[in-house]
């Protein structure tokens, strides 16, 4: 029933001239227990509004943690507005309180099971804090403190069920894109050896030719009596060469082919003409 | 561009020197126009500030949020009402198109009057609730203020709220106690990024209905900082919604009340600060981010040959195409308006900005780097090595923060593969070194045989006579 607001002012005016009193209270205790066995097994515990409990309570799967406690305000005991048992994950800083059910006398308690509490609490790394807090209206000095701490045995058969992570707008993680495999080169002193190598046939090659009587002796009788034919024909196939290379290192397709194209005819008209000259030289017995 | 183009012909326009980015115009709506006189200090503080505002009642007729299909206003503020809804022009749905359109709440409740059953359908829709009682308190017997509430303790006294998360920007933050009086407690849903609580409850407040439940609370509807006194939702085209638990914490008398906490501690509430800061962010006059230039360029000497040499340092800036594994160098301005004008924005200190280089899924996802500043925006650079996947590609600049207006800049470019001519040549590769001189031996021995066969004579030895 609500006082009016000036009637309620002035009694408070008058309580608090006579005494101030807080909250607290009076023959707590705290018992961990599963259905069926009674007053006998699991743990039971005294909690004094002074000071921690120092013994750390575990709370099992199926087991129900009770606190039956009498509210009082002062001396004599009554019921306060907000009578809660919250419980604090420190490392996340989230806390769920549980509503005490008091009688009018401030007498009540409170069970928690495992099921009662979120996911974040159950699977805290570290145990969690248990306050007490009784309060309620009007000038008293409210209570609030450290009760007891409190650590969970999850059942492993049946592991809570995460929920689905929310979604947040938070920086996403950092992706480098992997690269297919680059072909490389072997080691180049490899390269290089079997490049001598190669390079090392060809005095071999004309060393074999010369052993075999390999000879430029009609050079000087062919360029006296056709020296155009066959300066023209030998140009012709190094130009030609040439041109290969050329082709090999910068020019494209368009740009070599007329240039074959004339080295190819200044070719077949001049190695004809030598190829007369050769000729002679075979009528003549001399080849 | 528009905002661009907008900001500056309103700034031609306005003599005043504070301004939300949109535009100025609030609707305050309430019920009793009488009731508006309570909350003078604040009309004077938005008007100090640019706003130009009107004051209508729900049940007026001519009320309308849209004229000709555009916004008629573009700030709304919501008093407490004491009627069943907030009359035909105020529909839930009409709200939601308004946000729709770019329009920003402020939405205040109180807990002295019955919040209407469309508001608060309206609120679930956006995933925060309400406590399903209509006459609903948060109270705390440890924090509130002795000066004005010592019986009811339905005044709360808190202190500045502190930035949600690490990586986030506090725009709330005031020196002093916030008194937060006679408010309703929100539950904000889990599941969505766009809700973001402004001011949460201390950890021994709790929320009760004063009829039912004067003597003990015994169902719970939240507790603690699972309660939010303020709660910001922000759409995805970053319009601004704002549920106030406390219309009464906006009043005149709250804005330097004279308080005392539990602890005795007098001293004068920062309310008025506060209100500044909440109108501010609801109106788009604080964390407001606008994107300048976005460039993008290839970061690598062109080959020999093909460049284009009409002007000494000639930059293809945002090319259409590029081609796999080029180096490139990608660039965005990003400025932030504070009050009046654009300053650099600097992310918070553990945050960053990331460019995506994403076709279906990201390929690249690396940080932005802030590299230099302008006179009013910040530049952030990242160089990147486009994947050695050809197809068409997307530079994605994705910054959605709470508080923080949505950034999605997608930028699309074709990444082609390497052409005929952009292989490396053989002479480079040093495996082909043996074959080529392969090739140079044959062509030698193939013209020393050609003058041997012209020039030579017969053999002298005993070869040709075994012949």
């Amino acid at each position: 029933m609500r006082l009016p607001s000036s009637l309620a002012l002035a009694a408070l005016a008058f309580s608090s001239a006579c005494l101030a009193a807080s909250w607290s209270f009076d023959d707590a205790t705290l018992t961990v227990s599963s259905k069926g066995s009674g007053a006998d097994g699991g743990v039971k515990e005294k909690l004094s509004p002074n000071s921690p409990s120092s013994k750390a309570i575990t709370l099992p799967a199926v087991d129900t943690l009770k606190i039956v406690l009498t509210a009082t305000e002062g001396s004599t005991g009554k019921r306060p507005h907000q009578a809660f048992l919250t419980l604090h994950e420190p490392t996340t800083g989230l806390e769920e309180s549980f509503p005490f059910s008091l009688k009018e006398n401030g007498k009540g308690k409170v069970e928690v099971t495992q099921k009662d509490l979120p996911y974040q609490l159950l699977t805290s790394a570290s145990p969690l804090r248990a306050s007490l807090i009784l309060a309620s209206f009007g000038s008293s000095t409210p209570y609030a403190s450290h009760a007891f701490d409190l650590t969970l045995q999850l059942d492993t058969t049946a592991p809570p069920t995460a929920p689905t992570t929310p979604e947040r707008y938070t920086p996403k993680p950092v992706i480098n894109h992997i690269f297919k495999f680059q072909e490389t080169s072997g080691p180049r002193v490899i390269s290089f050896f079997f490049t001598l190598a190669v390079l090392a046939m060809l005095p071999v090659l004309f060393g074999a030719w010369a052993l075999l009587g390999a000879n430029v002796d009609h050079l000087g009788k062919a360029f006296g009596s056709a020296p155009i034919a066959h300066g023209l024909f030998l140009g012709s196939v190094l130009a030609m060469e040439g041109v290969f290379f050329m082709y090999y290192t910068s020019w494209n397709l368009f740009q070599m082919l007329p240039v074959a194209g004339v080295v190819g005819t200044v070719a077949y008209i001049s190695g004809s003409r030598a190829l007369t000259e050769v000729q002679e030289r075979r009528l003549a017995g001399e080849r | 561009m528009r905002w661009l183009v907008a900001s500056f012909l309103l700034a031609l326009l306005s003599v005043v020197h504070a301004r939300s980015f949109n535009s100025s115009r609030l609707l305050v709506v309430t019920e009793e126009i009488t009731e508006k006189d309570k909350y003078s200090t604040f009309w004077g503080d938005l008007e100090s500030r640019g706003f130009s505002l009107s004051f209508a009642s729900p049940k007026s007729p001519d009320l309308s949020l849209f004229k000709h299909g555009a916004l008629a206003y573009d700030h709304l503020l919501l008093l407490p009402s004491k009627s069943k809804g907030l009359g035909p022009n105020l529909t839930p749905n009409m709200l939601v198109n308004y946000i729709n359109a770019n329009g920003n709440i402020l939405l205040a409740l109180s807990a002295d009057q019955p919040t209407p059953s469309a508001i608060s359908s309206l609120l679930l829709e956006l995933d925060i609730f309400l406590p399903p009682d209509r006459n609903a308190l948060v109270v705390d017997h440890f924090n509130f203020d002795k000066a004005s509430a010592a019986e009811k303790h339905d005044v709360l006294l808190l202190t500045s709220p502190k930035p949600l998360r690490n990586g986030l920007r506090n725009y709330f933050e005031v020196d002093g106690s916030i008194a937060v009086p006679r408010a309703v407690g929100q539950v904000l849903g889990n599941a969505s990024p766009l809700l973001a609580p402004i001011l949460r409850a201390p950890s021994t407040a709790y929320s009760y209905n004063p009829k039912d439940e004067a003597e003990a609370v015994e169902e719970l509807f939240a507790t603690g900082s699972q309660l939010s006194l303020i709660s910001a939702f922000q759409a995805r085209n970053s319009a601004r919604f704002t549920v106030l638990g406390s219309a009464e914490m906006l009043e005149n008398k709250w804005f330097d009340a004279k308080v005392k906490s539990q602890s005795g501690v007098e001293g004068a509430t920062a309310n008025r600060a506060f209100a500044e800061k909440l109108s501010a962010w609801t109106f788009q006059e604080l964390g407001v981010l606008k994107v300048g230039r976005v460039e993008h360029y290839l970061n690598e000497d062109l080959p020999k040959g093909t460049a284009n040499s009409s002007e000494v340092g000639f930059l293809d800036l945002n090319p259409k195409i590029y081609r796999i594994k080029n180096d490139v160098h990608f660039s965005i301005e990003i400025s932030e308006y504070v009050f009046t004008h654009l300053v650099p924005f600097t992310p918070p200190p553990t945050d960053e900005l990331q460019l995506e280089f994403s076709m279906l899924s990201p390929f690249h996802r690396i940080p932005l780097v802030p590299t230099s500043q302008t006179a009013n925006s910040t530049v952030f650079t990242a160089t990147l090595t486009l994947p050695d996947q050809h197809g068409i590609f997307n530079f994605i600049v994705n910054y959605k923060r709470p508080f923080m207006t949505n950034i999605y800049e997608k930028r699309t470019v074709t990444v082609r593969h390497f052409a005929h001519d952009e292989w490396p040549r053989s002479f480079a590769i040093s495996a082909a070194w043996p074959w080529i001189a392969g090739i140079g031996v044959v062509v030698a021995g193939w013209v020393a045989f050609v003058a041997v066969w012209l020039w030579s004579a017969p053999a002298e030895d005993g070869l040709r006579k075994r012949n």
